[in-house]
Order: C-alpha cells, then structure tokens, then sequence
C-alpha cells in the first residue's frame, strides 16, 4: 500500500511541477556553461528583457485558459504606446500618457471580445483581424516614423526603485495580481470551467460572455502596460515595434501548462515558461552559440518543454483512467 | 453538394489566378489612340511600389517622393505598399502595366524576385525605375540608388584611425539575407577587419534592424565582458539601441559607434557626442533624383539614367547641418 | 516445485478442455496490471458460437478492461485468448476487425460533423476502381440501412442533430456492417428508449441464429434475464461465476455483483406531499414542444416517460433556461417567472442533472472538488479571497454523503466512472440548494449498486420536500420511482397516470397515441 502512495506522490509532483524542473535544469546548465550567468546584473537583465513579453503572457494565460487566444497583442502595444508617447509629449502629463495606453489596450480587446461573444467569431480570426488593424493605425499616426525625444517617459521602462529595474517590478506585480485572479475570484474559476467545457460550464449557470468579456478586458489592461513599457524602453514611439510578441507571449504560457485545448494554466507556470525562453535566449549570446542555431535551438526546446508536459500529464489521468 | 461548391470555388480560383497571369497588356481599344503615340502629355501617371510601409526606411523614402512629386506639375504620383511579400509586389507591378502607369518606379523586396516583372514592364513600353536597391542588369531600366557598401565603407575607414590597439568590438547585423545588410557588413569586413586584424569581436548577432532587439544583446554583452571599445552596427536604429543600454554606465563613456541611414535620431547622438559617426542615406536626395530622374524620361529629356546618390560621413565636426535638414522637413522638432 | 507442478497441472487442464469446436471466442488466464492496481485477475471464461453471452458486474469489476483487451485496445500481460480454439495476437483494434471482432463502446466517441453516412464508413471506406472513396456506394448503402431500420433521417444529417438515442443506434448498426463473428456491445440500450431496446433485440436474435457470438454487457436485470443465453458475473478484477442463464436469478446475481445481498427492487417509501412549487402553462416552442402544462409539488416525484423525439429533454431544456422558448407561463412558488438563462433558473432554487453529462455535466480537465462547487461559487469567494477549507469541507461532506467514489477530491472528475460523475454532479447541484430538480436520463450508462444509491438520494429529497421532475427512458425506474407520470409525444403532452394507474401498457399507449388522453389529436 505504502508503495503505491509514494510512487503517487512522485508521479503527481512530476505531473503538476514539471516545468520547474525544466526551468531548474535549465539554469544549472547554464551556470556551468557560462560563470558571468549567475551574476545579480545578468539576472537582472534577463528579468528586464522578458518583462514585456511575460505581461503579455500573463494576458494570454488568462484567455488560454477560458479557450481563446490573443493574436493583437503586438499591435496593440505599439498603438498603444505609440498614442501614449504622443499623448506625453502634447500634455506633458506622465498619469494621462499611461492612462491613454491602457484606454487604447482596452478598447482593442473590447472590439475584440465583442467580434468573439456578440459575433461568434472565433478568437484566432478576430484578433488576427486586429492585430493588421492596430499595426495599421499605428503606422497611419506616425506616418511610418518613429517619435523621439520622449523625456521623461522613459522612466517607465528604465527606471529602478530600490535597485529593481521599473519593468520587473510591473511584471510582479501583475504576475501576483493574474494569480490572485486565478485562484481567489468567482471570475478566475469561471474562465477555467469555460475553457474546460463551455456548454457545460453554460449549464452550470456561468454567464459566459460576460466572462469572455471580461477576460479579453483585463488583457487589454496588460497589453496597455506593455505597450508603455515597451516604448520607454527603446525610448522612442516605434509603430513598428514588438512584431511577433504575441507569439512570443503564447509560447511563454504554453511552455508554462496552459493547455490550448482551454481549462489549464497557472500564472507562476506562465513565469516560468518565461523564465526558460530568457535563460536559454542569454546563455546562448553568453555561450556565442551561431544565430541561425539559436533559432534552431529555440523551437526545439519549446518543442520538448511541452511534449514533456503533455507526457506527464497524461500519465497522471490515463492511469486513473484505467480504474475504471 | 457540399463538394462540388468546394470545387467550383478552386475551379475558379485557379481560372482567375491565370487569366491574371497571362497575357501582356491588353490592346488599345477602339477609337483611342495610344497615349504614348500622341506625344507630349500634360500630366503623367506614375507608380511607385513601394517594398513595404512598416520599414521605417521605406516609409520615409515613401512619404519624401510623394512630397518631391507634388513639385511638379506634370507628375501624378499614386504609392503602392508591397507588404515586404514578394508575390504582392510582383502583383502590383503587373497592375501598374495593366493599368498602363507612364512609370513604375520599383523599390524591390527582393531584386531577383522582381526582374521579370521589371522586364515586363520594360518590354510594354512603360519607363521603369529601380530604386533601394536597384535591379542592375535591365536593358532599358533606370535606377536610382545609394551604394551600401560605400555607406558602411565610408564609416569604416575612419574606424581604421579611430579605435585603438587591440580593441574589443561587437557587431550587430540586419535581417539574413538582405542585401543591404550583407554589403554593409562585407565592406566592414573588407575595409576594417580584414585590415585591422588585432581587433577582436567578442559579441556579433542578428538584430534585424531592431532597437530592441540590439539593446537586449548589447546587455548581455555588457554582462559577460569588461572591455567594449566600439560598436559596429549595420543601421542607426541598432547602434542607438546598444547605446541606450550603456548610456549612464561610466565604464563605456568613451566607446566608439558607427551606424548607417542618418536618421534623426542618430544625429542628435552625434551631436551629444555619444554616437562617433554614421552615413547619410537620404530618403530626400533619393526621392529628389527620382523625380528628377521621372521627369527627364517622361519629357524624352534622356531615355536611360543610372544615379547613384552620395553617403556623406556624419560626424561631429558637420552634424549640424544634417540636424538642420531633419528639421526643416519635421522630423526634430 | 510445488507452485510449478500446480501451474502444469492447470494449463494441461486448460489444454484439455480446449478442444471444443463449439467455443468460439475462450479467454484462457488473462491477467491485466495498472500501476498500482491489478484490474484482471487470472480471468477464464469462454463464449459458445451463435449465443448472447451477457458480462455484468459493477463498474471497476474489470468488465470494460477486459473487452478493451479483446478488442485489441490492450495487451494482456499475462494468459491467452483462442478464437476457434486458436491462440491469436491482438494487436490494435484494426486487427481485432480483422479477426472478427467488433466492439460498441459505451461513452460513445463521436465527431458532430460528421454525417451519418460518414459516420457509417469511417475507416471503411468502399472504394471504386480507381482506389477513389466511392461515394455513390456510400449513398447507396447508407440509404439502404436506414431503410431497412426505419429511420428517417438524411444521409447528410451532422451527427450533432441527432440524440444520443439516435448515434448509439449508428453505432449499433456500423458494428454490425462489418460482418463481425464477435460483437461486444457495451451497455447498448443505456441511451435508448424502449421501442428501439425491441428492434435491437430483434436484430440480436437474428444475428445470433446467424451463428454470430454476441458479448453483451449490462446492468438492467429483465434485459439481461430476456436476452441472455450465458450469463458471466464479474467482480474486483476476477470472474465469480458463469453460468447458462437458466441456472441463474436476478438475487443470485446481483448478490455474486455487489457480494453482498441487495434488493432488485426498490421500495418507494410513502410521503406526506406539501404545497405547489411549480406550475407550468402551455409551454411552447414552435417545432419542438406545444402547449405543454403540468405541475409538482413539494416531495412529489413526477416522471415524463416518452419515445426518442417526444421533446421532453427540450421541454426541460427551456423550463431551465438552456433554451429559449415563445410563449407559456412558469409558475414557481405562486410567483409567475420568467426564465431567461440557467443563472435565473438557479436564482429561482430549479436546478436540471442533464441528459448528455460528458457534454453539458462536467467539466473534464478540472478535480473533482471545483466541478462540485462550480454552481455555488459565491459561497466560497467572498470578501475578496477562497475559503479553501470551507470549499474542501462542503465539496467532502456532499461527496460523503452521496458515496461518491474517488481517490482524492482533487483527482480529475475524468478519472471517475460514469456513475461517480453523475453524483459529483448531482452533488453540485445540492450544494446550491435546490427546491425543484429537474433529472433527464439520472441512471443511464450507471451500474445497478450506483443506480439505488441515486434511488435512495432522490427519496431522501423528497423527504426533504424538494420537487423531483425524472425524465426517463426506463419504464420499470419510472413506475417505481413516481407518484405521477406525464407522457409525451411529438412535443405534446399526451396524458397523465396517477401512481394507481401506473402500467408499461398504458404508458406506452400514450407514448404512441394519435389521441391524447383529452382526446385531442396528435399529428
């Protein structure tokens, strides 16, 4: 009986914890591949770099898990940040500035939602549609120009407090705040039932379009920030920036767990999918591997992150399956 | 019933899709005569196809030769946007000769890609410009274009005097592939290493022209050595990003960095005297000596140029007047 | 020396009486391990050609595991199985076809686009002379069987339109297309109503006089006791007893089942009946169910008895608030209500356990713990955070009392049998306190021990003057359970028995009138 409990145990941890055993791995390696990794200044680098693209992973987990996806997200940061600096330099307003961001994340994702619940298209078309819209209305805006001498905007991004890096301490913060949506809110149980099984989740008396609503909201909240933060950084107002971010934000939350076929993620799985795809982007420079295999490189590592993840899990149910 | 739909719907994508590459433009109809059989026009209609829009180079080179072509009269200029998509930029080449454009000045994605719809072109009696980068090689094309081998040389042969003994360097490079960012990078290697063999390079990586994407090396690089004396980046975006990232470190205030376009951005960096020097690729004289260039074979003036506009050296010593041209079209405010 | 000389002594035994020209199907000592579990153990038993052989036992008896390794779904870790007295290796379930061995699976796996002559040649597709799917063949057949079965759908009707009723039945008929000499049907008439149970068994004797061997596994005692010729009883993995059916009865037989004795029929306990709780008039939804008025009240059970297609599943749909519907009146506790979406149903204290629990009950991925508080979120989130261990110690006292049967709360409700999930959501609905629940098909697809465990649950409630709405395939469950009994036909209702009156004649009667009890025609 014993035998049984502990090899439970262990198959359970492996199942649930798998991916920070990738991520623990992932870092030993690359301690004993390069000593200038573990230094306070490259972590922290590392941290600063994937901050933007891990808020937007936060965003992404969220809509994941409740069965959609967010294709805009790059787009919408740069309209967003692109109207932001714009907003800044006409007001000299910082608080306007952000606020106009996050307005305009919000009222992408609005249009967003409204296109997936009031027209029953599905997510990948809608925001696909956004993401050529957003990017377009940047470029109109700017006339395809970048917008420069951005003064004090670039605190946002570039800022420290307390010796932490300004971006760090956003993506914290929303990290803390996308768990405690997932774990303490009606709202977080909800969006799981939804993407675990909408009709029955329907059935069970949960508003559905509300939540969907809802969710691409708060990712509009996220992309908003994202897009502030993005800009300050490159200090500049680039329309044509963070190309392919949403991408890179879907696969920090896939590598974390959260399933594409809706009902599983985790807010901390997300960072530490985030986590993997940064260390192994640094070690890589640090180490001098050659570009075109970085990229190699790159997908195969997802690639096995998830099949090593899908193969634990599967273990674990189809063995309780089998009870029967 | 389901199927057949489905296959009347390929059928017909297919037919479509052939009968729009078939033949050459269609005949004149009856009654009209051929625009360029009755000589002298008042107004020309003249396409440029743009390689794409969100390249900031090609927006700016975009919006200067619409400003240049409103000078003249006799121009009437309508802009196409080849999405950086090659089968979209063909496809607009055969709509401008279609629609019987007097000249299609072509910004390719991809020369080789586009040469036989340049041709195509030509072969209809329409004048055609090449332009950033030109299509060399066309019997009856023109080009206007700037040398981007000449634009990273000019750089690196000042580097050979300015960065010192056994130095320290990292490269960042565009998009792989690209034909500006491999000439440019050859003419570094010509130029410099290959003469200046003491120097090292301890970090070269792919940056596709980014700023984000430089800064997040250059950070690294920052990490894992002590001793970076220069920058080399093949555009100004990479060069200001690497810069953004060292900009308050005392470590790096005196470490050299060359770039190429000249776009406002980098002259401010010269004259703050944080960049050392970058090259002019100038969108305004390339949409000048287009519409120059337009003007002259619409006119019968000439029948077949080649230009080839200059990459001056910017540095310190004569920023300013390139702080002057920014402004004056609104670029620094 | 000892345990090697009894191994040679039973394998001779088993080579001697191997020699049957009558067995067509014989498993010879098959053992099956999971980790951590041995779910066959040492199992012998054999099938005659051209007979019903039924399997029973309660679910995790190792029924489904061990016709999962006959249909090549798993190898067996130890022991043989002989068709015709031949050892044979089966692999994969392509190969199990290909020996002649043919399987309908309970929870059925079905693709909602797919259409019915789709559906009927997956995998099998005729093909013309130039290797070309032949779809006029297809067309052909298909309409053929339809014909032949007497049904009346399209060939292009999306397997998503029809009932559950309706693709068990394609299920039932593609097994049978494949000319197999080994059927194994796993709970067949769990979703059907009893019209079809009587076609079906009619094509199983013709089948069977056809020399074909038919493994079938059920739960219900009079099927069983109809349609057997052998009957195998299983239990923990191992099989008890096997028998021709004649040497049986129903106590023995649930006795070896449950190993302990139960009673094959549940007494309904007498209760004192309340006020009105709800009142519905002339409900109606244009095409699916018209004028449809009834009532209930507190501790009272009413049935609604009905063939496939009668509307009451979208009646109950539109009473919950799943469905829209256009006019009619819901009357709850005197208060007239209008019933817009489930939120508002629940609001109102009317919960519905519906028909299609894989599609509308759970939610799969998810523990077992968040399905049972899905409709009562509010009461653990509050005041800004969960209340974990009060959610823990409701979702347990619910499952407790309901017997259900899990590993863990937070275990997938996948995991679980499909007994177990129908009280995980049963408990779901309890914990929001309902005074009117509405039940679609509450037993189906679950074995006889889990079925009076839901019997006894609803007497409890009853008890607890809560209004019990069961709609259900099962005459024999209807009349023990209801004190009034509604049946449908064609979307309308077309009478009402009293308990007094209760007879599967008459219900039956209703459920095919041309006349209603009123007298009003039904077209």
């Amino acid at each position: 009986m014993n035998t049984i409990n502990k090899n439970k145990l262990w198959s359970d941890m492996k199942s649930k914890y798998s991916i920070y055993f990738v991520l623990a791995a992932l870092f030993v390696i690359s301690w004993l591949a390069n000593e200038n990794f573990v230094s306070v200044e490259n972590l922290s680098n590392i941290s600063t770099q994937i901050a933007v693209g891990t808020i937007l992973a936060f965003g992404q987990t969220i809509l994941i898990i409740s069965g959609m996806l967010d294709l805009s997200s790059g787009s919408v940061l740069a309209l967003a940040g692109v109207l932001s600096i714009s907003v800044y330099k006409m007001t000299g307003s910082l608080i306007i500035a952000f606020a106009v961001a996050i307005i305009t994340g919000v009222i992408c994702n609005i249009l967003n939602g409204l296109m997936v619940t009031k027209f029953k298209t599905p997510p990948f078309i809608a925001t696909l549609a956004m993401m050529t819209m957003a990017r377009g209305a940047a470029l109109m805006y700017t006339n395809g120009q970048n917008i420069y001498q951005i003064g004090d905007y670039v605190k946002f991004g570039q800022g420290k407090i307390m010796g932490v890096p300004t971006p760090v301490i956003f993506m914290a913060v929303i990290l803390i705040l996308t768990w405690y949506i997932l774990k303490h809110t009606v709202f977080g149980r909800s969006i799981y039932a939804i993407g675990g099984n909408e009709e029955a989740a329907n059935a069970s008396g949960i508003s559905v379009n509300k939540i969907k609503m809802k969710a691409f909201i708060f990712n509009g909240i996220l992309v908003g920030i994202a897009g502030v933060l993005f800009m300050s950084r490159v200090n500049g107002a680039m329309p044509n920036g963070a190309i392919g971010y949403e991408f890179k934000a879907l696969t920090a939350a896939v590598i974390g767990g959260t399933s594409f076929t809706g009902g599983l993620g985790t807010a901390s799985g997300t960072l530490a999918g985030a986590f993997i795809v940064g260390f192994l982007d640094n070690i890589m420079v640090l180490v001098g591997v050659n570009s075109y295999l970085q990229q190699i490189v790159r997908g195969a590592i997802i690639a096995l992150a998830v099949i090593y993840d899908i193969w634990a899990k599967t273990k674990r149910t189809k063995r309780k399956h089998d009870l029967k | 019933m389901k199927k057949w739909l489905v296959i009347a719907l390929i059928v017909s994508l297919m037919a479509s899709l052939l009968t729009g590459c078939s033949q050459p433009a269609p005949a004149a109809q009856d009654g009209a005569k051929a625009p360029e059989a009755s000589g002298e026009k008042d107004v020309y209609r003249v396409a440029y196809i743009a390689r794409a829009q969100a390249d900031s180079f090609a927006a700016w080179l975009a919006n200067a030769v619409i400003e240049e072509a409103a000078k003249y009269d006799n121009i009437k200029l309508d802009v196409f946007d080849g999405q950086a998509n090659d089968d979209t930029e063909n496809g607009l080449i055969e709509n401008a000769i279609t629609n019987k454009y007097d000249v299609i000045i072509v910004q390719p994605n991809n020369g080789e890609a586009q040469r036989p719809y340049v041709e195509k072109a030509v072969a209809a009696g329409i004048k055609v410009i090449t332009t950033n980068a030109r299509i060399s090689g066309i019997e009856g094309a023109s080009s206007v274009d700037a040398d981007p081998y000449a634009q990273a040389a000019v750089n690196a042969v000042v580097a050979i005097s300015q960065i010192p003994q056994n130095a320290n360097v990292v490269v960042l490079k565009g998009p792989p592939g690209n034909f500006h960012a491999d000439a440019r990078r050859d003419s570094w290697q010509k130029e410099f290493f290959d003469k200046r063999t003491d120097v090292k390079i301890v970090g070269e990586e792919i940056a596709n022209w980014n700023k984000d994407e430089a800064m997040n090396y250059m950070e690294t690089w920052v990490q894992a050595n002590d001793k970076i004396d220069a920058i080399i980046a093949m555009n100004d975006n990479m060069a200001a990003g690497a810069l953004e990232v060292i900009k308050d470190n005392p470590k790096f205030k005196d470490i050299l960095s060359y770039g190429v376009d000249g776009t406002a951005e980098a002259v401010l960096l010269i004259e703050q005297g944080l960049m050392t020097s970058t090259s002019l690729q100038s969108a305004y004289d390339l949409a000048t000596a287009l519409m120059d260039t337009t003007n002259k074979l619409v006119t019968g003036a000439e029948k077949q140029i080649d230009i080839d506009i200059d990459c001056p050296l910017i540095n310190k010593d004569n920023v300013q007047q390139y702080i002057e041209m920014h402004k004056k079209a609104g670029a620094i405010k | 020396m000892a345990k090697q000389l009894n191994a040679i002594q039973k394998h001779v035994k088993g080579d001697l009486k191997a020699m049957n020209p009558d067995i067509k199907l014989r498993v010879s000592d098959v053992e099956k391990f999971f980790p951590g579990v041995k779910a066959l153990d040492k199992i012998n038993f054999s099938v005659k050609k051209g007979t019903v052989h039924v399997i029973c036992g309660e679910n995790g008896a190792g029924k489904s595991t061990l016709m999962k390794v006959i249909n090549g779904i798993y190898k067996q870790d130890s022991g043989r199985i002989l068709i015709d007295e031949k050892v044979v290796e089966i692999n994969n379930p392509i190969q199990a076809r290909s020996l002649g061995i043919s399987m309908i699976f309970q929870e059925l796996n079905y693709m909602p686009e797919m259409t019915i002559e789709e559906s009927l040649f997956v995998g099998n597709w005729p093909r013309d002379k130039y290797g070309k799917v032949d779809w006029k063949e297809i067309r052909k057949r298909t309409l053929e069987l339809l014909e032949k079965e007497k049904l009346s759908y399209s060939p292009e009707t999306k397997l998503k339109d029809l009932t559950v009723s309706d693709i068990q039945m394609l299920e039932i008929l593609k097994a049978i297309s494949y000319n197999s000499d080994i059927i194994i049907m796993d709970e067949p008439t769990s979703a059907i109503t009893q019209k079809e149970v009587e076609v079906l068994f009619n094509k199983i004797n013709e089948l069977r006089d056809r020399g074909t061997s038919i493994i079938y596994i059920s739960h219900k005692m009079d099927e069983i006791f109809r349609i057997a010729d052998e009957i195998t009883v299983f239990r923990d993995g191992c099989v008890v007893d096997s028998r021709p059916k004649e040497d049986y009865d129903m106590d023995t037989v649930i006795t070896q089942m449950v190993g302990r004795k139960l009673e094959s029929v549940f007494q309904k306990e007498d209760m004192e009946l309340g006020d009105q709780v709800l009142q519905v008039k002339g409900l109606t939804n244009p095409g699916k169910f018209e004028n449809v008025s009834f009532d209930i009240r507190e501790g009272e059970i009413i049935g609604f008895a009905g063939l496939m297609g009668a509307g009451r599943t979208e009646v109950m749909r539109a009473l919950f608030g799943l469905d829209a519907y256009q006019s009619g009146e819901i009357i709850i506790k005197n208060e007239k209500t209008d019933i817009k979406n489930v939120k508002s149903s629940i609001d109102k204290k009317m919960v519905m356990l519906s028909e299609d629990r894989r599609r509308y009950g759970i939610i799969p991925v998810r523990s077992v713990k968040e399905n049972v508080s899905l409709s009562s979120l509010k009461r653990f989130i509050y005041g800004g955070r969960l209340h974990g261990e009060e959610e823990d110690r409701t979702v347990n006292d619910y499952c407790k009392s309901m017997n259900v049967k899990t590993p863990d709360m937070e275990t997938s409700i996948e995991a679980l049998s499909g007994g177990n999930q129908q009280k995980v959501i049963l408990a779901k609905w309890m914990v929001t306190n309902p005074d009117i629940l509405i039940m679609d098909e509450p037993t189906r697809g679950i074995d006889v021990g889990a079925k009076h465990e839901i019997y006894k649950l609803m007497t409890i409630l009853a008890k607890q003057k809560k209004a019990l709405i069961m709609v259900s395939s099962e005459l024999p469950e209807l009349i023990m359970m209801c004190d009034r009994i509604y049946v449908m036909a064609k979307g309308k209702i077309t009478g009402m028995l009293k308990r007094e009156e209760f007879t599967q004649e008459k219900i039956m009667a209703f459920a095919t009138a041309t006349k209603s009890q009123s007298g009003v025609d039904i077209i």
